[in-house]
Formats: structure tokens, sequence, C-alpha cells
């Protein structure tokens, strides 16, 4: 029974891996979306706001010199928005063989991005959140670590997916 | 998926809100968050709207203010009145403003206020892609009242400098002209710090001969540091910022807007 108790290493992976990963890419969204402008009110202003901020950290996606023009625009205005109801989903526990896989396929391309401009030296920003931060050593291993945990949480959710659940009453009952 | 507990989904539902709180939480007291970024000239979350006595306070605070007392400013999440009682107002209850620093009619409805850093690309962008129509569209037609104020970021080797140029070149009337040159060539520049050659190749002998002399007046110096202290007052932390004053309410815009959305936000504005 050990095996699929809720405190079997499996499942405290699992949702350490949800509830950290979760809040970071929920935490990412907000601030890439709300800051460093934040006008909530009257609508025109909120969403001047909104637009100012997806502008601002598209020029931190250009500085990264990998895409054109128009995917970088499309980077910077669906990027915040899948990292916040991603980042919601896995927190949730919603749809989480495919929210789980997701958010660790973003990971693993922010991870070699981030890698690539380190090795590259390149003197940007990170673009992890809104408030600018250098991109340098630090920056890549923890990118590293998160990619690691949300690896090991998308394997684990598929191998508990086929477990019957802790909770569950035994069929043969 | 297989149904999960109701008391698990409740311990979900309550950690995740909690993390989302305090989230919400750390972002809504730059005063703490900021503290830290104002220092390093790092950019923090701007909700900010100054009220009361900006300029006139500001004009009398030292430029190494430490960041706390920066950031320990009142602040708001929206809009909020500017409160009168300033001394001698210009537009929209401005004080300490330098006709000479600002472009278009003093009664025009909308008054903007852009804190910017020759040597900073994203005020070049800005410069490149709004400001210019701006001036076009909405300066020209007497809408709004544009002001620049320097704000040099102490990253940025040569912006000081810069900043003494144009001052100078806009006390002789080329405000305009000296931010075309200097956000034109800004990569060139910025790598050798020749704001001198920059600008003589746009202007004529004798007003470089004036520029120069102007640069040496200790009240170029005095008029940019009385700029850095009145952005101070805004929590201006961050190059380009905007600050936009219409019917006693101010809305900071931080970092590049585009036209089109400045457009559509100025037309809002003017609806109103």
């Amino acid at each position: 029974m050990m095996q699929s108790s809720p405190l079997n290493p499996s499942r405290f992976i699992i949702w350490a891996g949800r509830l950290i990963v979760g809040a970071i890419f929920v935490y990412a969204g907000y601030s890439k979306l709300f800051t460093p402008n934040r006008m909530w009110s009257p609508w025109f202003a909120f969403k001047l706001s909104v637009s100012s901020n997806l502008t601002n950290f598209g020029q931190q996606v250009a500085a990264f010199q990998l895409l054109s023009t128009a995917g970088v625009s499309f980077v910077a205005h669906t990027l915040p928005f899948a990292e916040l109801f991603l980042g919601l989903c896995l927190i949730f526990g919603l749809a989480l063989r495919i929210s789980a896989p997701l958010i660790t396929a973003i990971m693993l391309g922010f991870l070699a991005v981030v890698t690539r401009a380190y090795l590259l030296h390149m003197n940007i920003n990170c673009g992890c959140f809104a408030t600018p931060e250098p991109l340098n050593g630090f920056t890549v291993l923890r990118d590293a670590a998160i990619a690691a945990l949300a690896v090991a949480m998308t394997i684990l959710v598929f191998r508990e997916a086929r477990k019957p659940h802790p909770w569950a009453t035994p069929a043969n009952s | 998926m297989r149904r999960t507990p109701l008391t698990a989904f409740a311990l979900t539902l309550l950690l995740a809100c909690s993390a989302f709180l305090a989230a919400c939480k750390n972002e809504s007291q730059p005063a703490e968050s900021s503290a830290a970024p104002a220092a390093q000239s790092q950019p923090a979350p701007m909700a900010t709207t100054p009220v009361s006595s900006v300029p006139a306070s500001a004009a009398a605070a030292p430029e190494a203010a430490p960041a706390k007392e920066v950031a320990s400013k009142p602040i708001s999440s929206k809009p909020v009145e500017t409160a009168p009682a300033l001394p001698a107002p210009g537009p929209a209850g401005l004080a300490d403003l330098d006709p000479k620093e600002a472009r278009g009619s003093k009664s025009a409805p909308i008054v903007m206020e852009t804190f910017s850093d020759y040597q900073c690309p994203a005020c070049k962008q800005l410069y490149m892609n709004s400001s210019r129509q701006l001036t076009d569209n909405y300066v020209a037609t007497g809408k709004v009242y544009l002001i620049h104020r320097d704000f040099p970021l102490p990253g940025h080797a040569y912006s000081r400098i810069a900043a003494r140029y144009g001052r100078s070149a806009a006390q002789l009337g080329k405000l305009e002209q000296v931010e075309e040159a200097l956000f034109q060539s800004q990569e060139k520049w910025e790598q050798t710090g020749d704001v001198d050659g920059t600008l003589a190749a746009v202007f004529s002998a004798g007003d470089m001969n004036k520029i120069r002399a102007l640069t040496k007046n200790p009240g170029v110096e005095a008029a940019i540091e009385k700029d850095l202290a009145l952005g101070r007052s805004y929590n201006v932390n961050q190059t380009p910022t905007t600050i936009v004053h219409y019917k006693g309410q101010t809305y900071p815009i931080v970092g590049i807007v585009t036209y089109d959305n400045l457009h559509q936000f100025l037309d809002q504005l003017l609806s109103m």
C-alpha cells in the first residue's frame, strides 16, 4: 500500500513539481502581463498597460536574436498567456497529461535558449520575468533545475496514471 | 485523468491561492520590491502615480537619494488626481517647466513628460516608432504638450554628456534636431562617446560653438539634476518612462509603447 500512498516519493515529486513549476509559470505569465505597467482602470488604460508590457517583453525576446519580427511578436503576445494558463492547469491538476508535457517542453525550450545565449556571451536580460535580470550562469542553473523538476514530474505523472489511485476503492472489494 | 479527491483539490486550491496572493502582494508593494532595482537602475513594477508637490520637493532632493526613500513615495494602482498647490503652475499644473525642453501648445489638453536617456536603446525605439508620429499628429495639432525630461542612467557611460549637449542645444531651440541626431546614430557614438562629433555633423560651426559653451554652464547640469530628481519623485527607475497628465489624472507608461496603442489611448482620453 505504501507505493500508492500519497506520501510515496513519486507522488511527492508530482505534487512538488505541480506546485513549484506551476507557481513559477503563473508568476512569470502574470509579471509579463502586468509589469512594469499596471493600470487597472479605466479599460483603455488597462489595455494600454498590458499591450505596452507585451511590447516591452517583445524587446527582450528579440534580444535573443533567434526569431523574425513576426516570430517575436507571436511569442511576446502568446507566451505570457500560455504560461499563466498552463501554470494554473498544473496547480489545479487540470489535464495534467497535457499541461505537464507542454510546460516541460516550454521549460526545455527556455533552457536551450538561455544556455545558447550564455555560451555566446550575449549581454542581455533573460526575459524570464518582467523585471530585467542579466542572463548569467545562475539563470542557466535555475532554468536547468526547474526543467529537471518538470521532466521528472511529467514522467511520473504518466507512470502514476497507469496505477490505481491510492484512495480508489479496490476493484475486487 | 482520474478523479482527484475533494480534500486534495481543496489543498491544491489553498496553496495555489496563497502562492498567487503572495505574488500579487509582492508586486503591489513597490516600496520594498523596487528598492533594489532602483539602485541598480532596473525597472520595478510601476503602478506609480505621484501626486502632490512633486516638482517642488523633487527639485530639492539630492541626486543620490536612497532608493528606499524614493520608493516610499505614495503609489497607487490606478490613476489618481494630481493635487494642486504648486507655485506658478504650467500646463497640467506642472511647475518647473522649461519651455525650450517642450514641444507644442501650452494650452494642449494632454501633457506628456518623457523621461529619456539618449544612450538607451528602448528610448531610441520609442523615439523612432512613436514620438515622431506623436509630434506630427498630436503635438502639431495642439492636442499634446510634449516635455522632454533628461534621465541619464548611471549604467550608460555617455548618457550624461549626451544629456548635457542635448540640454544645451535645446537652449538654442534645437531640441528636435538634437534628439534626431543622437538617437539616429546612437550605435556609433555610444561606442566612442563622441557626442560632440555626432552633433557637429548636424549643426553649423556657429551653433556648435554656442552649444559647446553652454555645456560648460553649471545651469545645464543643474537642470539635468532637476529632471533626475523629478523622475525619482515619480518613481521613475527605467527609461523611457512617459507620464501622461490629463484633467488632473496621471497615467505613467513605462517602457516602449507603440504608436498604435498610444494613439488609441490618447483618443480615448480626449473623448473622456
